[in-house]
């Protein structure tokens, strides 16, 4: 009776105290956006155009990312940790391809010159990067496909360790520099001085949306897309209908590596340096992101890129970038506490 | 079967390569100084005299190596060139603080234990990096070793400001001091620069950014408060977490929007400190300008086309500026003969084993021939004067410091761009 009386005053002083710290969240979250609606309106609508630019190619990449996150959760439930490292992968297979494409830094290709090549190494990087994951798929996770939870969840950290080792290897292990190919020609808005949309911003976003809605429209409209998600709700009963689960499993990790893949590329790119282990830090960032919008559902992990990368550039570019971190974190506690299951709500299959 | 085989082969090569990797930063066996030591150890008398190890510590694989390898050539000329003295034997042995490529504070830390463990160790030279330094001190403290570094820069491994943490007196858990370097510490560095960017570019908004790290954002606190103090203006400061960081450009353009008109870059190469360059194409076309963790050809790597207008302060002399350093340079390059054997602190790490040299010997003639202890060594270091080396002639205060260190400018020029030295000014403390 007594003990019961106490367990019952824990769980109430849990359950303020728990109140208490999403309350501190809130409070911190609205100081936030008090002092960041303050700076916007000091810095004037030119920067503020500026910084959400980069906010959007930043979310971009993200988003790819986090997209092959959520796909393979969404159909095996498992973390694939090696997925940050086969972006990586993207970025180091298509450095090692530019030169021999023909183009180098200041080489003064432009136009279908530059452009073709670029499309070419990107569609072998992103292919690279789709047979390793399905290599790795084969090798590291289907064998444990009946093992206890946590046993593929080892061997995909394991898997992560193993192409980061081979890209260091072969790399070296610092900061490459990824040569800066795309013409500096850019769109300033609202006449010369105002915010710049540079071709680079242009080609991410640009990559990422075709990319995206190529992915919609093909789990959407056609037969293996029916397949996989058919397999992600119920994996026994799919297989009963004929569905070759193996297969389906295997194309799912395939599509996921070649957004991947694409991302690596577009994030050399992007900020014109590489690290053998940039896929740690960003592959976190994108998991984040994929929980974030709802695990295991496309849209949400590619809102959820989005999200993140805006509120990380608007941190950057307005705060310091010591709390860019922090206020990412922030946020996700605050709407995971009130929606569990993500901003558009998860899609796993229900046990 | 098949599929076992694959996953067998898989954790194979994984081993293979935590093994290849870990066999990349091991410690170094013991080299023996190359030239005349046959003569030497020829009569028993002079082996049973003993033999003494000069040790270092440095940052020697992976992208480090390209600093790191440089400077311990040098150290390895200077004790090749004296192989004994009074029949007790000299000897180098490198060790490698770095771990997946990149210094590493425990690294350091643990290289240090293995030396004291070896009692014929009396002295090192090293190590590279402030945050290194920081905490191979206290344990070489109780050693005590002689260390002797020629890079590192931080004001507060051997100063007491009000701003540092740790405090040098916390650094040195015996009381008394080990730790001597000959560089010029970083309330000379940073100002340094602040002044070049007023006087010689004669601008007066700068930007500044930092790495967050000991030696980062402590040169670009000095940077700072130099160049407020002389009038100048700092549009915005950004400290950022290197790790994480990619995406400089929110940065720059806050810089530009305030009208900056250099950038200041409390970072190494190391730290993505040159990325910003890189990323500075189209946005801002202004001098960048930084420490010398930035003075290398990384740093050019990174700034990919955009490497017109980069200045680095070097916190030691430049030794082709020394004509009494002629014939040293000359035998340095005979003996290494490659360009990327020599760097920017190959010769003042020369000259900090040639210090350790020096005065180990002084140590020996007064123990009247024999080996002498570490402490004698120590005591030995702390009484050099006036000795002149390839970057400067040396003498120490009782903190550690160089009595008189060099500062060089160095700025990039042609194409491809390379560092040529500009202009160099002694400092007398």
């Amino acid at each position: 009776m007594v003990s019961s009386v106490a367990a019952a005053r824990a769980r109430l002083l849990s359950g303020s105290r728990g109140r208490l710290l999403n309350g501190a969240l809130f409070v911190l979250i609205a100081i936030a956006a008090v002092i960041l609606a303050t700076k916007v309106a000091a810095n004037g609508p030119a920067y503020f155009i500026q910084i959400v630019v980069y906010g959007l190619a930043n979310g971009s990449i993200f988003a790819l990312i986090a997209l092959g996150y959520t796909m393979v959760y969404g159909i095996v439930e498992l973390i694939n940790f090696a997925h940050g490292d086969v972006f990586t992968l993207g970025g180091f297979i298509s450095l090692w391809l530019l030169p021999i494409f023909g183009i180098n830094e200041g080489g003064g290709t432009t136009g279908l010159g530059l452009i073709v090549p670029l499309i070419a190494i990107l569609i072998i990087s992103m292919t690279v990067c789709a047979v390793v994951n399905v290599a790795i798929e084969r090798v590291a996770y289907r064998p444990l496909r009946h093992a206890p939870r946590l046993t593929p969840l080892i061997t995909a950290v394991g898997m992560s360790f193993v192409l980061e080792g081979i890209m260091f290897l072969w790399r070296g292990p610092f900061n490459l520099h990824y040569p800066n190919v795309l013409p500096p020609a850019s769109i300033e808005i609202g006449g010369s001085g105002g915010p710049a949309i540079t071709s680079k911003d242009l080609a991410v976003i640009a990559i990422a949306v075709v990319l995206m809605v190529a992915l919609t429209l093909f789990v959407e409209r056609t037969k293996l897309g029916k397949a996989m998600r058919a397999t992600a709700q119920d994996r026994d009963a799919a297989e009963l209908m004929g569905i070759d689960i193996n297969r389906t499993i295997a194309a799912t990790f395939f599509i996921g590596a070649l957004l991947a893949g694409a991302g690596g590329m577009i994030f050399g790119l992007y900020y014109n340096t590489i690290t053998f282990d940039q896929g740690f830090t960003a592959g976190l960032v994108a998991f984040t992101a994929a929980v974030f919008g709802g695990i295991g559902n496309i849209q949400g992990a590619a809102l959820g890129g989005l999200v993140i990368g805006m509120i990380q550039s608007l941190s950057d570019g307005y705060f310091d970038t010591a709390w860019t971190q922090v206020l990412i974190f922030a946020i996700l506690v605050l709407v995971l506490v009130f929606r569990p299951t993500g901003i558009l709500g998860m899609r796993v299959p229900e046990k | 079967m098949h599929k076992r085989w694959l996953s067998i082969s898989t954790v194979l090569t994984a081993v293979a390569l935590v093994a290849a990797a870990c066999g990349g930063g091991g410690t170094g066996a013991s080299t023996t100084a190359p030239a005349g030591t046959t003569g030497a150890a020829a009569t028993t008398a002079a082996a049973a005299a003993g033999e003494i190890i000069i040790a270092s510590d440095l940052p020697t694989s992976g992208a480090d190596a390209s600093s790191g390898l440089p400077t311990q050539n040098g150290a390895a000329f200077a004790v090749s060139q004296t192989p004994s003295y009074k029949g007790i034997k000299f000897t180098f042995k490198p060790f490698d603080d770095t771990v997946n490529g990149v210094h590493d504070p425990q690294k350091g830390a643990q290289n240090v234990q293995q030396m004291l463990s070896d009692p014929k160790v009396l002295a090192m030279v090293g190590p590279f990096n402030s945050n290194v330094a920081r905490a191979e001190i206290p344990i070489a403290n109780q050693g005590p070793l002689a260390m002797m570094s020629p890079s590192n820069t931080n004001e507060c491994l051997t100063q007491t400001f009000p701003y540092c943490d740790p405090q040098p007196k916390a650094l040195r858990p015996t009381g008394k001091n080990n730790y001597f370097r000959i560089a010029a510490p970083d309330t000379v560095q940073g100002p340094a620069m602040a002044d070049y960017i007023l006087n010689t570019l004669k601008l007066t908004k700068v930007a500044v950014f930092s790495d967050n790290e000991t030696f980062g954002k402590g040169v670009a606190d000095n940077f700072v408060n130099r160049f407020k103090a002389k009038g100048g203006t700092v549009t915005n400061r950004s400290d950022f977490d290197w790790k994480t960081t990619n995406d400089f450009k929110p940065f720059i353009n806050a810089a530009k929007a305030a009208g900056a008109q250099a950038i200041y870059a409390g970072a190494t190469s190391a730290t993505k400190g040159c990325i910003v360059r890189s990323q500075m194409a189209g946005i801002l076309d202004v001098p960048f300008t930084g420490p010398d963790g930035i003075g290398d050809d990384q740093c050019l790597k990174d700034a990919g086309s955009n490497t017109a207008n980069m200045y680095f302060t070097n916190a030691a002399g430049d030794a082709n500026q020394n004509p009494d350093a002629a014939s040293t340079v000359a035998a340095f390059k005979q003996a290494y003969p490659k360009a990327s054997d020599v760097g920017a602190y190959t010769f003042p790490a020369y000259d900090c084993a040639l210090i350790l040299v020096d005065s180990i010997k002084r140590a020996i003639d007064a123990n009247g021939g024999k080996v002498p202890s570490r402490q004698q060594v120590i005591d030995a270091v702390q009484a050099t004067s006036g000795l002149k080396g390839t970057v400067g002639t040396y003498a120490f205060d009782a903190n550690g410091d160089p009595k008189s260190a060099t500062m060089a400018f160095w700025a990039t020029k042609g194409t491809p761009a390379a560092w040529v030295f500009q202009s160099q000014f002694s400092v007398g403390q």
